[in-house]
């Protein structure tokens, strides 16, 4: 019982840190800057540089969601603009089914080994 | 310039000895019998290195920029301590550390190994002379840091001032160590594939090496996380920076063979996959000293950017994989069948599934970081592989990663048969069920993927804290790393879920209220300092229950090389860190401020020291239990 009741304290002082619904903007503002690359910067995101790039990105990020752009049509004018580059999640497309896909399948064929290997022992 | 001059000439003695060293090893191997010479020359081999190291730090201390790379790098009004940092705060003098701490090693193993089969410990001494050789040409040939200039330029050029901080002044030493250290298990492993000595014994002493480059692997990492954490990253620790992931694959690497040695060690199976595994994360230590410094990455490690480096460490690598290849297939048989039975439910297929996870995740880093780069190259489509691709492939796998990581351990070598043990697992797991619950309906995540990772994280937490206060095993090193990385995975995924932020333009005198919590930007002091102009921000923060706190975010403008860093104001607690960081907007009196309160970040800390504790007293057991 000791365990239940360290477990519903901790949930308590979990919740007293829920987020506020009433910033949704900011961050959907933060979520899409943290998604995309400083290009003039060493490998840091919008989010995380301060560049005059990088904050003028940003206000342009906001200019953008009060206009009523969704996530997804920021992006393709951001990559329309600046390249695929500028955008750390890289779709699923021509160019990179590979790069999503080897780790899985490579993941399988391990599991496949391994298996084997055990299963031909038995017999 | 005396000490520039010692310091090149002993670099090239130190490259003699070298070669002296690996022809009499070669002539021993033969006659099967040690030359006591190699001994003597072995520790002058140290003595040269050493002091051609020594050498250069003292160019940096004095400021003696009749030497290139002290020019390149040094100023002389940098703190005393920077300067001894910025030896190894550049190319040329990182891999003349790198050099040291290799022939450092094969010192070590020489006075640690009189115990070892003889041909075997020839053979070791071989192949480690081998890369040792291979990088003395490399710093000789291609970036020799005692080019000297003429005439002598009055000043230097500066450090980069984000290179300029204490955590970052023992970053490179410690991840040296871990990343050298792999090549004495290399040279090992191929010493004992020749001499058909893959066996129990071996595995047993070779996991001294193991654990202590894995240590100081996973100490090195964290250290530049902290570093990133509050000089870089704006309260961020780590990006899936491709330098980052470059330290990161050798660590997994590092991992599965620690665990995959245990298989060695007590049942004599796995043998190939230990050796495959050894040199697999040699090679992925140079992949990654070659990804750093041929330029092609675009990261903040980047010193320079000089082909001809990248070109030789390229053409090493593949010179040292081949004879690895080579070796490996000539004469690892392990045709002898061995009958011994294996069962699903038993430590070792569960240490089978731990490295068989580990290595889809070294996949993922390894191909989300190689990827954009071949792609780049074949059909010129720059692509950005970030922090996005690395969590949709890993978080799914993480899941079953953490729930097999509870029950694995606990399972017997050979078959396990406790009931009881069973039994309490099963109750556990719908505990964390349970547990994620409460947290899903308090603070309203919404993606289901992260409620099973709480769950499984949970799971780990509990059934790990249990195995820590249990008597039933032993081996308590074991217990902490693994308390530790639950713990960890549990910080930052918790840190990642509850983390909050406010980005806000203020000037002096103005105020914003966040959360029940109310800042107040009081004013602004100018100092100067000694290699630096320094604006310090005051704040006040007010919190729910009036208790007021003070914070200083810093701007500093270095003029040389002229760089603004801001320094955050970090107000750390157990339960969370109150983050407060400033930024001049040009040609502007505001300010732009960014407020964070990240939970449980402490803990990451924490518990990346309990992993390496863990390490540690591993290896105290191991010492003395010889």
């Amino acid at each position: 019982m000791k365990l239940f009741k360290i477990f519903f304290i901790l949930a308590f002082i979990l919740n007293s840190f829920s987020t506020s619904f009433a910033e949704k903007n900011d961050q959907l503002t933060i979520k899409i800057s943290k998604n995309l690359r400083c290009v003039i910067c060493q490998g840091q995101s919008i989010y995380d540089s301060q560049s005059e790039f990088a904050v003028s990105m940003k206000l342009l990020i906001k200019k953008k969601i009060e206009q009523g752009l969704s996530e997804n049509e920021i992006y393709e004018f951001l990559i329309d603009k600046y390249g695929e580059w500028i955008v750390y999640d890289t779709g699923f497309n021509k160019n990179t089914f590979i790069l999503w896909a080897l780790p899985v399948l490579l993941f399988f064929l391990g599991g496949a080994i391994i298996l084997k290997k055990l299963v031909f022992r038995k017999n | 310039m005396l000490a520039n001059h010692i310091g090149h000439y002993s670099l090239i003695m130190g490259l003699l000895t070298s070669i002296l060293i690996f022809f009499l090893s070669l002539k021993s191997y033969k006659l099967k019998i040690i030359d006591k010479r190699i001994f003597s020359i072995s520790f002058l081999q140290l003595f040269f290195v050493l002091v051609s190291f020594a050498s250069l730090v003292i160019c940096f201390v004095i400021s003696d920029f009749s030497n290139e790379t002290v020019f390149n790098n040094s100023h002389s009004n940098k703190p005393i301590l920077y300067k001894i940092s910025g030896t190894w705060g550049n190319h040329e003098g990182s891999l003349l550390l790198w050099l040291l701490v290799l022939v450092l090693f094969l010192f070590l193993f020489l006075i640690n190994s009189k115990n070892e089969l003889k041909r075997y410990r020839i053979l070791t001494i071989t192949f480690q002379q081998v890369i040792i050789i291979g990088f003395f040409l490399f710093v000789l040939i291609t970036s020799n840091p005692f080019n000297y200039l003429f005439p002598r330029p009055n000043e230097g050029l500066g450090l980069n001032p984000i290179l300029q901080d204490p955590a970052l002044a023992i970053h490179p030493p410690i991840l040296y160590v871990g990343y050298v250290g792999s090549s004495l298990i290399f040279s090992a492993t191929l010493a004992a594939v020749i001499e058909n000595y893959i066996s129990k014994d071996w595995a047993k002493n070779i996991k001294t090496w193991i654990l202590i480059s894995w240590i100081f692997l996973t100490i090195g990492i964290m250290v530049g996380s902290i570093w990133a954490y509050y000089e870089l990253g704006w309260g961020g620790f780590w990006f899936w920076d491709p330098v980052e992931n470059v330290s990161l694959m050798p660590w997994i690497c590092l991992t599965a063979l620690l665990h995959c040695v245990l298989v060695l060690e007590k049942r004599e199976l796995l043998k190939s996959w230990t050796i495959i595994l050894s040199i697999a994360t040699f090679t992925l230590s140079m992949c990654g000293t070659f990804l750093v410094r041929s330029g092609i990455l675009n990261s903040v490690h980047t010193f320079a950017n000089d082909p001809s480096r990248g070109l030789f460490i390229l053409c090493f690598l593949f010179f040292l994989i081949t004879i690895s290849l080579i070796i490996f297939f000539v004469y690892n048989n392990e045709k002898q069948k061995n009958f011994k039975k294996i069962y699903f439910f038993s430590k070792e297929v569960s240490i089978l599934v731990n490295n068989w996870f580990l290595m889809y995740f070294l996949s993922v880093v390894f191909i989300g970081t190689l990827y954009p780069i071949f792609l780049e190259v074949l059909v010129e489509n720059k692509i950005s592989v970030g922090p996005p691709f690395y969590i949709k492939l890993i978080v799914p796998f993480l899941i079953f990663f953490l729930i097999f990581m509870s029950i694995g351990p606990n399972l017997k070598w050979i078959k396990e048969t406790n009931v009881k043990n069973k039994i309490q697992l099963i109750i556990f797991f719908f505990i964390s069920l349970l547990v994620s619950l409460l947290i899903y309906k308090n603070i309203g995540e919404t993606n289901l993927i992260n409620i099973f990772l709480i769950a499984a994280s949970f799971y780990l937490f509990i059934v790990t804290i249990r195995d820590l206060f249990s008597k039933e095993s032993y081996n308590f090193s074991k217990k902490i790393s693994h308390f530790g990385f639950s713990l960890l995975i549990l910080s930052i995924l918790l840190n990642a879920i509850l983390s909050s932020e406010k980005i806000i333009n203020l000037k002096v005198g103005e105020k914003f209220t966040f959360k029940n919590e109310k800042i107040f930007f009081k004013s602004i002091e100018n100092n100067q300092k000694e290699n630096y102009k320094s604006v310090i921000g005051h704040f006040t923060i007010q919190d729910d229950k009036n208790n007021i706190f003070l914070f200083k975010p810093e701007l500093r403008i270095y003029d040389q090389p002229l760089v603004v860093t801001s320094e955050a104001d970090i107000k750390t607690t157990l339960l969370k860190d109150k983050f407060l960081v400033m930024n001049a907007i040009k040609g502007n009196e505001y300010f732009n401020v960014r407020y964070q309160v990240k939970p449980f970040m402490i803990w990451i800390w924490i518990s990346t020291l309990l992993l390496a504790i863990g390490g540690f007293l591993s290896l105290y057991k191991r010492v003395h239990e010889k």
